[in-house]
C-alpha cells in the first residue's frame, strides 16, 4: 500500500522526464535505419585500383558494402600535391565524385575516408594512372598511434564510468541498505565518464578526418563527430550519467526511478552505435546489445559499492549482499546469452577467432570472462552464505575477491574498447563476398560481367549484354569463356542461361586460382553472326 | 625430292588438325565473274554427334544460287533481296537465295559427306580478298557454328570455328 502510494507520487512528479527518456531510448534502440549495415568495406572503385586510363576521367566512384558518408576525399597528383575533392553525390552504396580538373599523365592516388552507419570511420586509397604509370606519389594512411591511444583511453574511461557509475548508482538505489558506502566511488566514476564522453566524441571527429590531436578544438572536427552515429551513444550516455547523479544527490523520492532509467539509458547508449548494434539482423542485435549493456551495468556497477560496504560496515552490508546474490544469477545469464548470440553474429565461423584481430580480442575477452565467472561463482556459492551469516574472515576474502573482479571488469572494458579499431569478421566476410566486375566495350558489343564472390571457389557469373552504342542486344546465346594462360589453365567454357531479368547467368562455375584471368563472352547475335569480346578480370585471393 | 617430302610432311602435321576438324570448301579459290561450284565438306558431327542439318549463309555478291538435292535430306532455301542489283547474262537480279539448308538427314560422326551448290560470283566482288560462307551444323540438340570471320590482321588459323571461305581471284 505504502509502496504503491509512493510510486504513484513519483510518476506524477516525473512523468514528462520519464517519457522523454523513454522516447530517447526508444529512438536510439529502434529508430536507427534498418538496412543492411556492416563495418563499411570498399567493394569497387572507378577507376579500378591499378587501372591505366588513356584520358582524365570526368568522375570517380567508390562503392562500399553499405551506404556511407564521405569525410575526406583527396586526389594525390603524381607530383605529390593534393587536391581536395569536395563535389560528390551519394548514390545508394556508391559515392560519385566529380573530378574538378583534367589530370596530367602519371600515377594518381584517390584517397578516401568515409564513415558508415556503425559510426566507425574507415579509409583507403586506389591507384590509377593516366597515359603511363609514374612512381606512385606518397599517400600513406599511416596509423596515428597517439590518436589511437587517446581514443582507446577516452573510450575506456567512458565505458568504465558509464557502467561502474550508473550501475553503481543503480545498486545503491535498489540493492544497498546503507547508501553512503561507495557513494563517493560511484560519483567519481560518473564524473569521469562525464568528462570522457565529450572527449571521446571529439576524438571520433579527429579519427573521422584523419586529423592529428592538435586539431582537437577545431569546428570541422566536431562537425564531423556530430555526423557519426557515436553522437547518439554519447548523448544517451550523458542522459544516463545525469540521471545517475540525480539519483545520488537528488530528492529521495526520485532515487529509484532515476537510477532505473539511467540504467536503461546505458543499454540504449550502447545499442546506438558500434559494430555489434550495426550487424544484421537489426531487430535482434540492437535489443541484444541493449540487454547486454544493461546487464553489464547491473553486475559490474554493484561490485564496487558491495565490496566497499562489506569492508566498512559488514553488518549493514548483509542485506545488500543477500539482494545482490539473489538478483545476479538471471542478470549474468542474460549477459552471457546476449553476448554469445552477438559474438556468433560477429565472428560467424570459429576460425575467424584466431585469424582476425577482432576474433583475437574476443578470445582475450573470453579468457578474462572465464576468470571473472569463476571468481563470481566461487563468491556466489561458497563465500556468500558464510559471509551473510557474519563470518568476518570470509567477508574479508569476499572483499578481496570483489576487488579482483573489479580489476578484471576494467580489463574487459579495455579489451572491448580495442574493438573500436578492428572490423569484425562479419564485415570482412561481407567484403570477401563482394563480386568483381568488369565492363567490356567494343565497337560491336559491350558487356558488364560480375563474378560473385570475387575470389576462387564456386562462383556465379552475371552478364548484361548491350550493343556497342548502348542499345539493346537480344542475343540468341551467350557463352562465358574463362582462361588463365599464364597458369596453364585452358578455357573454361560455360553456356549462360537467361533467368528472364535481362541478364545472362552462369551458376556453379568453379574458379580454381586467384589472379588475372581472361574473360571472354561469345555472343551469338544471329544464326550466322557471333561477336566475341574479352577483357582481363582480377580474381581476389581472399 | 627430299625437300618436297619434308614440305608435304610439314603441311600434313600443321594442316591436318585444323583442316580435318573444320567444315571447309573443296575449291578454295575462284575468279570473280565466274561460276563457282561450292562443295562443303563435313568431316565429322558436332562433338561426336550425328549431323542432322547443314545450313549455309550466302554472302552478298554470290548470285543465282542453285543447291544440289541430296537423297535422304530435305533441301530448303531462304530467298531475300540483294543489297543491290546484279547483271547476269543481260538479266537484272535483285533477289535470290540467301540461305541454303539440308535438313532431316543422318550423317554419323564416323562418316564423311559433301553438300553442293552452284552459284555465280558477281564481277564486282573485290578480287584478292576472302569471301566467307558461314555454316551452321546441327546435330539434334547440339549445334556447331562455323561462322567466325577473322578480323583485319587476325590469323584465320587462330579461330576455333572459322567460317569456310574462298580466295577471290581476278576476273579471267
Amino acid at each position: 500500500m505504502n509502496a504503491a502510494q509512493s510510486s504513484s507520487t513519483i510518476r506524477m512528479h516525473t512523468g514528462p522526464i520519464a517519457w522523454l527518456v523513454a522516447l530517447l531510448v526508444a529512438m536510439a534502440v529502434l529508430a536507427m535505419p534498418g538496412r543492411a549495415f556492416a563495418h563499411a568495406a570498399l567493394v569497387a572503385t572507378d577507376p579500378a585500383d591499378g587501372a591505366l586510363l588513356e584520358q582524365s576521367p570526368a568522375q570517380f566512384s567508390l562503392t562500399f558494402s553499405e551506404p556511407v558518408s564521405p569525410l575526406v576525399l583527396t586526389l594525390v597528383r603524381p607530383d605529390g600535391s593534393q587536391l581536395a575533392l569536395t563535389s560528390f553525390r551519394l548514390n545508394d552504396q556508391t559515392v560519385e565524385i566529380d573530378n574538378p580538373e583534367t589530370l596530367k599523365s602519371g600515377t594518381h592516388v584517390l584517397s578516401w575516408r568515409v564513415v558508415s552507419v556503425d559510426g566507425h570511420p574507415v579509409g583507403g586509397s586506389a591507384l590509377f594512372s593516366i597515359g603511363a604509370p609514374s612512381a606512385a606519389p606518397v599517400a600513406g594512411e599511416a596509423v596515428d598511434w597517439t590518436l589511437r591511444a587517446a581514443i582507446w583511453t577516452a573510450r575506456l574511461f567512458f565505458y568504465a564510468g558509464l557502467f561502474l557509475g550508473v550501475g553503481g548508482a543503480f545498486a545503491l538505489a535498489w540493492l544497498a541498505k546503507d547508501r553512503r558506502c561507495g557513494q563517493r566511488f560511484v560519483a567519481a566514476a560518473l564524473l569521469l565518464a562525464l568528462v570522457a564522453a565529450p572527449v571521446s566524441l571529439g576524438l571520433q571527429g579527429l579519427d573521422g578526418l584523419g586529423a592529428p590531436l592538435a586539431r582537437f578544438a577545431t569546428p570541422a572536427v566536431w562537425k564531423t563527430a556530430l555526423e557519426t552515429s557515436f553522437v547518439w551513444t554519447v548523448l544517451v550516455g550523458l542522459i544516463a550519467l545525469g540521471l545517475a547523479l540525480l539519483s545520488l544527490a537528488g530528492p529521495p523520492g526520485l532515487r529509484k526511478l532515476s537510477a532505473g532509467t539511467a540504467l536503461l539509458c546505458v543499454g540504449g547508449a550502447l545499442a546506438a552505435s558500434g559494430h555489434a548494434s550495426a550487424a544484421e539482423p537489426q531487430w535482434l542485435t540492437r535489443p541484444l546489445v541493449f540487454l547486454h549493456g544493461t546487464a553489464i551495468a547491473v553486475w559490474a556497477g554493484a561490485l564496487a559499492p558491495l565490496g566497499l560496504a562489506l569492508r566498512r560496515e559488514p553488518a549493514n552490508a548483509k542485506a545488500f549482499l543477500r539482494r545482490f546474490s539473489r538478483a545476479i544469477l538471471p542478470v549474468v545469464i542474460l549477459l552471457a546469452a546476449s553476448g554469445i548470440v552477438l559474438g556468433v553474429i560477429q565472428v560467424q565461423e570459429p576460425a575467424a577467432l584466431v585469424h582476425t584481430a577482432y576474433g583475437r580480442l574476443l578470445l582475450l575477452k573470453l579468457v578474462l570472462l572465464l576468470f571473472l565467472f569463476t571468481l563470481a561463482a566461487v563468491n556466489r556459492w561458497t563465500l556468500t552464505a558464510p559471509a551473510e551469516a557474519g563470518d568476518t574472515e570470509v567477508q574479508r576474502r569476499l572483499v578481496r575477491s570483489i576487488g579482483i573482479e573489479v580489476v578484471i571488469v576494467l580489463a574487459i572494458f579495455g579489451v572491448a574498447a580495442g574493438w573500436r579499431f578492428t572490423p569484425p569478421p562479419r564485415a570482412l566476410a561481407i567484403a570477401a563476398a563482394q563480386p568483381v566486375s568488369i565492363h567490356i566495350h567494343t565497337l560491336e558489343a559491350m558487356a558488364d560481367l560480375s563474378i560473385t564472390p570475387g575470389h576462387p571457389g564456386t562462383v556465379a557469373a552475371s552478364m548484361v549484354i548491350m550493343t556497342g552504342d548502348f542499345g539493346p542486344l537480344d542475343a540468341k546465346q551467350v557463352t562465358l569463356v574463362l582462361s588463365k594462360p599464364d597458369s596453364g589453365i585452358e578455357p573454361i567454357k560455360r553456356p549462360a542461361r537467361k533467368p528472364g531479368d535481362g541478364t545472362w547467368r552462369v551458376d556453379n562455375l568453379v574458379i580454381p586460382l586467384p589472379g588475372r584471368w581472361k574473360a571472354r563472352l561469345d555472343i551469338l547475335v544471329s544464326d550466322f553472326e557471333a561477336v566475341k569480346i574479352e577483357a582481363p578480370i582480377d580474381i581476389r585471393s581472399d | 625430292m627430299k625437300k618436297y617430302i619434308l614440305a608435304a610432311g610439314a603441311l600434313c602435321t600443321l594442316g591436318t588438325s585444323a583442316a580435318l576438324a573444320h567444315i571447309t570448301l573443296e575449291t578454295q579459290e575462284a575468279a570473280v565473274g565466274s561460276t563457282y561450284k561450292a562443295v562443303l565438306r563435313v568431316p565429322h558431327g558436332c562433338e561426336g554427334k550425328t549431323t542432322t542439318a547443314v545450313r549455309v549463309q550466302i554472302p552478298e555478291g554470290v548470285i543465282a544460287v542453285k543447291p544440289m538435292p541430296k537423297p535422304g535430306w530435305t533441301l530448303q532455301t531462304k530467298k531475300g533481296n540483294y543489297e543491290k542489283s546484279y547483271q547476269l547474262y543481260g538479266e537484272t537480279l535483285t533477289t535470290g537465295v540467301k540461305e541454303v539448308g539440308w535438313s532431316g538427314g543422318n550423317l554419323p560422326d564416323e562418316f564423311y559427306d559433301e553438300f553442293v551448290f552452284r552459284a555465280s560470283l558477281a564481277a564486282d566482288l573485290p578480287a584478292g580478298q576472302m569471301l566467307y560462307f558461314p555454316v551452321v551444323q546441327e546435330c539434334g540438340d547440339a549445334t556447331d557454328r562455323w561462322i567466325e570471320i577473322p578480323a583485319t590482321g587476325q590469323d584465320a588459323d587462330a579461330l576455333e570455328t572459322p567460317a569456310p571461305g574462298i580466295k577471290l581471284l581476278p576476273k579471267k
